[in-house]
């Protein structure tokens, strides 16, 4: 009973009111007149009759705004509705292309909430740490380059005591402790911290109580809740009990609690291990006790570079401004201290200390997700295009009965916002799947942070789902606003040509979808051939059938070099005479995932060089044999020998690059280098092979490599090559060492090839994941196509029956229908190139041996997708030949 | 007080009167007053202007709907008629009246029965 006329009139309610009032004095006004009254008169008359016409007017628009206001607000409601049951209703009578279009929304929406879900979990969701935004990392810088280094001692004092930006200020150093009296010895990491460390980060133990600035207790521990759980079963009782730990009894001062979790805090971003599940508090001069021994006094040592440092900005101080501060206090110091000449400092934020090396091929991720989604948008676009051309007839008959442009309008994009909501349903149904796959697939210091069930996660996909329904729904609905579809009830009824805004709004999406598919495609060409290359890569040594792990010495045997050096031997003596074991060696740093040392050197002979420019090189401590078992190539000279011990003459040996920068063309053998900080000179006794120590992706280096034996520490990493799979030798191996003493932990024990898989997790992951985007668009691309072209030939079938009437050859048809697919195949070609081309700066430093203007990539990709574009409009251009004349022009 | 009883009995009646003027098909506002006047014979009807609010009151409760015309004149105007709901209405409002007048004009022309008992 709302009748539309009705509608029309609340909108000017004011006029009206005037009106109808007026009419009523005027009538009344001419009664009287009638009845013998002057023209005057009878109008006064009817004036009186009437009452006050002012409060009158005002009192009935009133009621009238009230109830058009009223009746606006359920009439959206039922229209809305209204709308919703019909756009169902409509879904349901074409199953076929509801389910394409749902699955499809589903891929492109799944994957994107999938990518958001990591991007949440690592770059946005906040860290555990009150204010976290004040956070900031100092790091020493060196020389030109800005890659952070870890700062020494003495050094770190200075800025501790100097810089007034920070109100709390910490070193952490890395180290390893021996669990004893607690079951089997474990190695356990851990930290030792600065007091004011927890304050520092702003958080509170689960139990207890954690150091603070100068208040720590030297044998006190605080324990992570990971740790506390496994060794106490979260026992709440355990704070002031005693633990042994590297032989020396602490007392349990704090439990963590459980989102309390710190990594291990590297200045070069690598693939990280377990972060440390406990602290203890620093040595003399509240500094973190160095790995090597807890009990050295460490002062004196201005630049042994392990500690690395976290402070709180002062509220106020802006990142900016400590950084230029820190600057000043590094620019002072290198005035006062020759050696830190060339030294500089500088700042990093907690987010991206811990993020920072994901970020790029996250947002990358989440650019190839989003390409994937807005080719399914065009999809459906195109698809709800064709459904609203086939639906003319019903629009015009809607429109004949009344139904305006915008009803008619919000028809079409409640479909399509019905659609994107199934589409969400079923995506995130989708995410939920890939999520858990992408966890497998995942580097593992990504996997485990991935929580579909946020409420970020899940607001982004409701908009995300709202915006695509919009979107696609937006092509349909502007059809229709300009009228394209209406004169449709003239023409019988009968399909003779699409109308020409539809099949240009078509074809457009369709090129869109060709360069997108193209630009995602050759991403992930280029990326698939890196890392090809990346597993290809020669490492420089033999990591097949090598397994490595770590010993560390405690007590008496770990105090002295002498001691330290004897057990090392006995321990590879014993490990060579395993059955199936052909080598064994040992280093204080393994290559690929490894710690890494370096060191600044001099030459004999050689001039010194100018402040800051001392050349570096990497600096390995391996035990005789190291390189035999490792298959590193010895060029020239000896290996080290347990000759070369404290008492005999210091030697070294170099890589190839080292050799070939410091004496080109010349023999390295017999030549005397030095480190900076040291007065005693060592003759170069052999050459051997570059290796890529810092993984596949990083080129060789200078290396410097010095004798165990003449230079120990009390822990040390263990590789044994075997002649088979080597964990079938681990039991006999474990066997070996527990002979020579059974409180020996064998900790982190993997092979050499586990080391390098992981080394390469990150390009393969973001490989395998632009790959398989990559192909989802492509298909998207082709079912688009496939779409356009059937639809296409669907419309032309008068035409092509015309002509094949007029004795046309099957040849010209096909030709016919071809020749349009080949030019949006052309175009949407081009444009991706193009596109591809202008975003190729995006890849840079995520590439390994392939410009990002690589041909190849970008011819395969072009061949693939015009390929799989002409298939996919040749099966409908078939379907042109089979149209019968007779039946169609009949 | 007096007063407020008689707009309220009023207002009530006159929408009744309203929908009842209705019954033989749309009419406009002047129309409306106009049958008013002559069935009432001018005692009902003190202010012709208090007609609009309630009409615009009961199009409010869609018991009428109005409808823009042209007049023999050529003027624009409002033609009011009974929506379903507004029949119903009017058929409660008489069944209703009749019984309270009944009622009512029993209770006046009562004899002193009581009397009796």
């Amino acid at each position: 009973m709302t009748g539309r006329p009705e509608r029309r009139i609340w909108r000017d309610t004011k006029n009206d009111a005037d009106d109808e009032i007026a009419f009523h004095l005027e009538m009344r006004a001419r009664d009287f007149q009638e009845r013998g009254l002057a023209t005057e008169q009878a109008r006064e008359e009817a004036r009186r009759r009437f009452g006050n016409i002012d409060t009158i007017t005002t009192l009935v628009r009133r009621i009238d705004d009230e109830s058009a206001r009223q009746k606006r607000r359920t009439g959206m409601w039922t229209d809305f509705r209204q709308d919703i049951t019909y756009a169902i209703r409509g879904l349901r009578r074409a199953p076929g292309f509801t389910a394409i279009a749902v699955l499809t929304l589903a891929l492109g929406i799944g994957a994107n909430a999938a990518i958001f879900s990591l991007i949440n979990a690592v770059l946005i969701r906040p860290l555990p740490f009150s204010d976290p935004d004040r956070i900031v990392f100092l790091w020493n810088t060196r020389g030109g380059t800005s890659t952070p280094e870890p700062i020494g001692p003495g050094r770190m004092m200075d800025f501790r005591s100097q810089a007034t930006s920070f109100s709390a200020f910490a070193a952490i150093s890395h180290m390893s402790f021996t669990l004893s009296g607690h079951g089997d010895p474990e190695q356990i990491p851990g930290s030792s911290v600065s007091s004011p460390f927890f304050d520092v980060l702003g958080v509170h133990p689960l139990l207890g109580d954690t150091f603070h600035d100068g208040h720590a207790d030297p044998n006190a521990v605080v324990l992570s809740h990971r740790l506390w759980m496994r060794l106490f079963g979260g026992d709440p009782t355990v704070v002031g009990r005693s633990v042994t730990l590297n032989q020396r009894a602490r007392t349990i001062v704090a439990v963590m609690p459980r989102e309390f979790v710190w990594p291990s805090i590297t200045a070069r971003p690598s693939p990280a291990d377990t972060g440390p599940e406990l602290w203890i508090p620093g040595g003399l001069g509240d500094i973190p006790r160095p790995a090597t021994d807890e009990d050295a006094d460490v002062r004196a040592y201005r630049n042994a570079g392990y500690l690395r440092t976290v402070a709180r900005l002062k509220p106020g101080v802006t990142v900016s401004q400590a950084n230029a501060e820190v600057a000043a206090i590094a620019t002072r110091l290198s005035r006062t201290y020759a050696e830190d000449d060339g030294r500089g400092a500088t700042l990093v934020g907690i987010r991206e200390q811990f993020a920072g090396s994901v970020r790029r091929p996250l947002l990358i991720l989440a650019g190839a997700v989003g390409f994937v989604l807005a080719i399914a948008c065009a999809n459906i676009a195109s698809l709800l295009l064709g459904r609203a051309a086939d639906r003319r007839r019903e629009i015009a008959v809607r429109r004949a009965l009344g139904a305006g442009t915008g009803r008619i309008v919000r028809q079409l994009l409640t479909e399509a916002v019905v659609l994107s909501a199934a589409g969400a349903v079923a995506g995130l149904a989708l995410a939920w799947w890939l999520s858990s796959s992408l966890i497998t697939v995942a580097p593992a210091d990504m996997a485990g942070m991935v929580t579909l069930l946020d409420p970020r996660v899940l607001g982004f996909t409701l908009v995300v789902a709202c915006a695509v329904g919009l979107a696609f729904g937006a092509a349909p609905a502007l059809e229709v606003s300009r009228g394209a579809l209406a004169p449709v009830l003239t023409d019988g009824g009968t399909r003779t040509s699409g109308s020409r805004g539809t099949t240009r709004l078509r074809d457009v999406l369709v090129t869109i979808e060709i360069a997108v598919a193209l630009v995602l495609l050759s991403g992930s060409a280029l990326l698939v051939r890196s890392f090809v290359r990346l597993t290809r890569v020669d490492t420089g040594m033999a990591t097949h059938n090598l397994l490595t792990f770590d010993v560390s010495l405690t007590g008496d045997r770990g105090a002295y070099q002498e001691k330290q050096v004897a057990f090392y031997a006995a321990l590879l003596e014993r490990l060579r005479a395993v059955p199936g074991v052909s080598a064994a060696g040992a280093a204080v740093t393994l290559p690929i995932g490894g710690d890494d040392f370096g060191t600044q050197y001099r030459v004999e002979g050689k001039p010194v060089p100018p402040a800051g420019r001392t050349p570096q090189a990497g600096y390995q401590i391996v035990m005789p044999g190291y390189f035999a078992a490792m298959g590193i190539p010895l060029r020239a000279g000896r290996d080290f020998r347990m000759a070369d011990d404290r008492r005999a003459p210091p030697v070294a040996l170099v890589n190839e690059s080292f050799a070939h920068r410091e004496w080109p063309g010349a023999d390295a053998v017999g030549r005397r280098v030095r480190f900076d900080d040291s007065a005693e000179w060592m003759t170069v006794v052999g050459v051997v092979g570059d290796i890529r120590h810092l993984g596949p992706s990083v080129p060789p280096r200078a290396e410097l490599y010095q004798s165990v034996t003449q230079r120990s520490f009390p822990f040390i990493a263990v590789v044994v090559r075997t002649q088979a799979d080597p964990y079938a030798v681990m039991p006999s191996i474990r066997r070996a060492i527990g002979e020579l003493d059974p409180q020996i932990p064998l900790a982190h024990a993997k092979t050499m090839d586990e080391h390098l898989a992981h080394a390469l997790s990150r390009p393969k992951f973001l490989s395998t994941l632009v790959t398989g985007f990559g192909a989802v668009a492509v298909t998207l691309a082709v079912i688009g196509i496939y779409g356009m072209m059937a639809w296409s030939v669907a419309q032309r079938r008068k035409e092509i029956a015309v002509r094949v009437a007029l004795g046309a050859k099957n040849r010209e048809v096909l030709g016919l229908v071809l020749r349009k697919a080949l030019l949006l195949t052309t175009i949407g070609v081009v444009a991706g190139l193009a596109a591809a081309r202008a975003a190729s700066g995006v890849l840079n430093g995520l590439l390994f041996g392939v410009e990002a203007t690589d041909a190849i990539a970008f011819g395969v990709t072009t061949a693939i997708i015009a390929l799989v574009a002409l298939a996919a409009s040749y099966w409908p251009a078939r379907q042109a030949l089979r149209v019968n004349p007779v039946t169609l022009l009949r | 007080m007096t007063d407020r009883t008689s707009v309220d009995l009023l207002q009530g009646t006159l929408a009744t009167l309203i929908l009842k003027s209705l019954s033989w098909g749309p009419l406009h506002g002047y129309g409306i007053a106009r049958w008013i006047e002559q069935v009432t014979e001018d005692e009902l009807l003190v202010e012709e202007g208090s007609l609009y609010p309630a009409l615009h009151r009961l199009q409010a409760r869609d018991l009428v709907t109005s409808q823009w015309t042209t007049s023999e004149t050529n003027r624009r105007v409002r033609c009011y008629s009974l929506t379903e709901q507004g029949r119903q209405q009017l058929r409660a409002e008489l069944s209703r009246w009749e019984r309270f007048s009944v009622a009512v004009s029993r209770a006046l022309q009562a004899r002193k029965a009581s009397k009796a008992v």
